[in-house]
């Protein structure tokens, strides 16, 4: 028992001196730049790490943070800033409803973490939704492109194709359900596949699926040669990722702003997507392709 | 009545009333509402549940009794402790592993969540049944034999209804865990009414944990009672006394 409070001594001294650290932190060049636990983070953190190390910041990065844990730290002023996706903040941290149109999305999050001092910058194409993905193949065979073309197949061939989602998705009612009554059809309750959300894209490549639920930047879309069916009446909310920073910090540093802009433009699902590949799939390291790819895109000058 | 009954009576009135209490308060509260709204989906779960578990169980009853009678013959007694150690090892894989590892061999859905399903519930079936024969008294069989009974008559008027309450002890183990179990198939598209549950833990809706996992309680309940009954029901009245008091 003893040792245990030894080591919440030890870890509570550890808190409170890092806490300080990045309070007093705001007025040196020191920044700490979060990120949440998937590829994509690590890789938009990693190259937002170089652009601010070539500007002299003396960045330190914490990755693998959970949504809620990052999120917490931003608003404790432990973390200064890091990439959070729209759709996420407004449904998860929020608790409002989602927003179809991206702008109106972006605004209304600017807006609404006003009053917890946190600022929303430059908003990136990368929009990692859900999707419904198909493979390539039976998508052409079937003449499937996009989410009412899939509608009203399923409504003519009722209860022949299978849909593998997870539990979440086929019963939120942001999910499946709004996708049915949006689009006026319905998979048959035997024809839904519950399961983990990480073994769809394999199952619809070993054809065990037909249509399955995916995420518009995982690289297994384009690994396993799936498409994502056109959300051709946009029922899914919009997760463009943009920059989150605390104002103090924020107007401390303007240039931030400036620096991450070019980042956010040039960013979008396909290279997104291309990127995520590179390092799930091809197994290369976060670090070399963020570095290559901002020194392919002219952001950064080669070393 | 001796203090400890009274004890237990107490704690037992207890339990059944707090029972009670959480199936008034749930009903109360409409947590069930969704196995009868959406009843055609609850049907669906509930028999692919059953399907699991009963050709799980099956497949565990097939391959683990034969196993036992065999390590259990004087001649085969050396292969006793390798059997078991394999059984043993199995049961030491988690659950979420073996069904991760089978992905890769079976693909998702129902063959790879019964194979999973059936690995673990070899091993309960398979040690109570070689402890239930190995407990039967030797002199049962030595008198046995001076009657001038064949080692196969021994076997099936003696050794099967005198070890059978242990067996029978050892399927109840084996499939009232393998109720529980088998909402983990859920994760790899097995089905089944683990769907509900942890569609419930996801997004934090008693609605549909209460309708997935009461359901599965009360299956695993009356599996339970069931099989408590076939093992009075099969016990000879000689061995009863024995070996009630020697496996409950």
């Amino acid at each position: 028992m003893k040792r245990l409070f030894g080591s919440l001594h030890i870890t509570l001294a550890l808190f409170i001196v890092l806490s300080g650290c990045s309070v007093f932190g705001a007025g040196s060049n020191q920044l700490t730049l979060g990120a949440k636990t998937f590829t994509e983070q690590q890789l938009l953190s990693e190259m937002t790490f170089h652009l601010l190390e070539n500007e002299g910041y003396n960045v330190r990065q914490m990755s693998n943070l959970g949504s809620n844990v990052v999120r917490t730290a931003l608003e404790n002023g432990q973390v200064d800033l890091y990439w959070e996706y729209t759709g996420t903040a407004l449904v998860s941290y929020m608790g409002e409803d989602p927003i179809a149109d991206p702008d109106d999305a972006f605004a209304e999050v600017k807006r609404l973490d006003k009053e917890n001092g946190i600022d929303w910058i430059n908003v990136s194409d990368v929009n990692n939704t859900y999707t419904l993905l198909m493979r390539q193949e039976e998508a052409d065979e079937l003449g499937i492109e996009t989410l009412s073309d899939l509608a009203d197949y399923v409504n003519e061939n009722p209860n022949t194709l299978s849909f593998g989602t997870d539990g979440e998705f086929a019963n939120r009612p942001d999910g499946l359900p709004s996708v049915e009554e949006t689009y006026d059809f319905a998979f048959g309750a035997g024809q839904l596949r519950q399961m983990d959300a990480g073994l769809i894209y394999e199952a619809l490549y070993n054809e065990e699926l037909n249509v399955g639920l995916g995420y518009e930047t995982d690289p297994r879309i384009d690994q396993y040669d799936l498409i994502p069916l056109e959300d051709d009446q946009s029922v899914f909310p919009p997760y463009n990722v943009a920059v989150t920073i605390n104002e103090d910090v924020l107007t401390e540093h303007p240039d931030i702003e400036v620096l991450t802009k070019e980042l956010a433009d040039k960013l979008d699902i396909e290279i997104m997507r291309q990127l995520n590949y590179e390092v799930d799939v091809e197994g290369q390291s976060v670090s070399i392709v963020a570095y290559n790819w901002l020194v392919e895109n002219g952001l950064l000058e080669e070393d | 009545m001796s203090k400890n009954q009274l004890i237990n009576r107490i704690v037992k009135t207890v339990l059944y009333v707090l029972v009670a209490l959480f199936f008034i308060w749930t009903a109360a509260n409409g947590y069930y509402n969704r196995i009868f709204s959406d009843s055609e989906t609850f049907l669906i779960l509930f028999g692919q549940h059953l399907l699991l578990v009963a050709v799980s169980s099956l497949l565990a009853v097939i391959v683990a009794l034969p196993l036992a009678v065999f390590v259990t013959r004087p001649k085969y007694k050396k292969f006793e402790w390798i059997t078991s150690n394999v059984a043993n090892l199995a049961q030491t894989v988690p659950s979420l592993a073996v069904l991760a590892l089978m992905i890769g061999i079976l693909g998702i859905g129902f063959a790879p969540a019964v194979f999973a399903l059936f690995i673990y519930s070899v091993l309960p079936i398979f040690r109570n049944a070689v402890a239930g024969f190995n407990s039967i008294d030797s002199n049962l069989k030595d008198a046995g034999k001076g009657m001038g009974m064949k080692p196969s008559q021994i076997f099936w008027r003696i050794e099967v209804p005198n070890s059978s309450y242990a067996i029978i002890a050892g399927l109840r183990t084996a499939i009232v865990l393998n109720v529980g179990t088998a909402a983990l198939a859920y994760y790899i598209g097995g089905g089944g009414l683990g769907v509900w549950i942890f569609t419930g833990i996801n997004l934090f809706d008693n609605g549909f944990l209460l309708s997935g996992a009461v359901p599965v309680t009360l299956m695993a309940i009356g599996i339970d009672l069931l099989l408590a009954w076939m093992g009075r029901a099969v016990t000879p009245k000689g061995a009863k006394s024995a070996t009630l008091q020697t496996v409950e």
